[in-house]
């Protein structure tokens, strides 16, 4: 019955912060709004890294914004999605879920890499609200390249 | 309905009581650490740093959030690990992350200081088995 009640007064919250960041309008706009000033970015493997053996931890960094696991409807949170691979993609829909696009709905802030193919990859962080969507702005990382030489 | 809840919340209390950790189950591998300063950093007075919270097959939730094998982060400043059956402190030596951080902004006096992180589950209360990380001693310099 707490549980209950604690769902239903974050509910509130979440709603009244949502009221007050974004206007009374556009409260059930599809797209979740951005924090302000919030910053994705890689803090590991550098751009440019060469990584033997094609197993790595990437470490996720997010400032001035809060990780929640997926279906968490809450202010200024979100969760990580690593990009592998690949460009984009479309911002205001639902982050496809497939090997190249990593979903870390548990609210995890690292990941591990096990089978990178010898050869160059890219890796990019994209932010997703609640419902997997990217939040409006879109908050996304700098698109980094990394290395695994010839085994 | 008052009444049961308050008497749930007794027995909750009771039973944490007699516990050396928290409820809340956490991982078997959770692995919790501070991805920088290093253990030894020297940092210059009036510069403030960055630190950044380092977790493993765990994820971070927001206060509040009860969800498998998640918590947030508290940073212990200057202080050894609180009761790890208790709601974790809050006040300038305990920091709390509820909003689902995972690094912070910190400025800290000239002298030596220590850094721990202890997870915290949806209540605040450390995991069972407890998830903290070693603690480092930094060194801000004039």
């Amino acid at each position: 019955m707490t549980g209950r009640v604690g769902k239903m007064l974050m509910r509130v919250i979440a709603v009244v912060a949502m009221v007050n960041i974004i206007g009374v309008t556009s409260v059930w706009a599809e797209r979740t709004p951005a924090p302000t000033n919030t910053r994705l970015y890689i803090i590991w493997p550098p751009d440019g890294a060469v990584i033997k053996g094609g197993k790595l931890w990437v470490r996720m960094g997010l400032r001035n914004a809060g990780v929640a696991p997926k279906g968490i409807e809450m202010a200024n949170v979100g969760h990580h999605h690593l990009l592998i691979d690949t460009d984009l993609p479309p911002l205001d829909q639902e982050i496809p879920s497939d090997r190249n696009h990593i979903h870390f709905g548990g609210g995890q802030t690292e990941a591990r890499l096990e089978d990178l193919s010898p050869g160059q990859h890219t890796l990019q962080l994209l932010l997703g609200d609640d419902n997997h969507v990217p939040h409006d702005p879109p908050i996304y990382s700098k698109k980094i390249t990394i290395t695994v030489p010839p085994y | 309905m008052t009444r049961q809840i308050i008497t749930c919340l007794v027995a909750v209390m009771m039973f944490s009581a007699t516990a050396n950790a928290g409820d809340t189950p956490a991982p078997k591998n959770a692995y919790l650490y501070i991805g920088w300063p290093n253990d030894g950093e020297v940092i210059r007075a009036g510069h403030p740093f960055r630190v950044w919270f380092g977790l493993r097959h765990m994820g971070v939730a927001p206060k509040g959030v009860d969800r498998p094998a998640t918590g947030h982060h508290h940073l212990l400043i200057d202080t050894p690990l609180p009761p790890l059956d208790e709601e974790i402190p809050s006040d300038r030596n305990h920091i709390h992350f509820g909003a689902g951080q995972t690094e912070t902004m910190l400025e800290l006096p000239p002298g030596k200081h220590t850094l721990q992180l202890l997870m915290g589950d949806h209540d605040h209360k450390p995991h069972n088995p407890p998830v903290y990380s070693k603690q480092i001693t930094i060194t801000v310099v004039e």
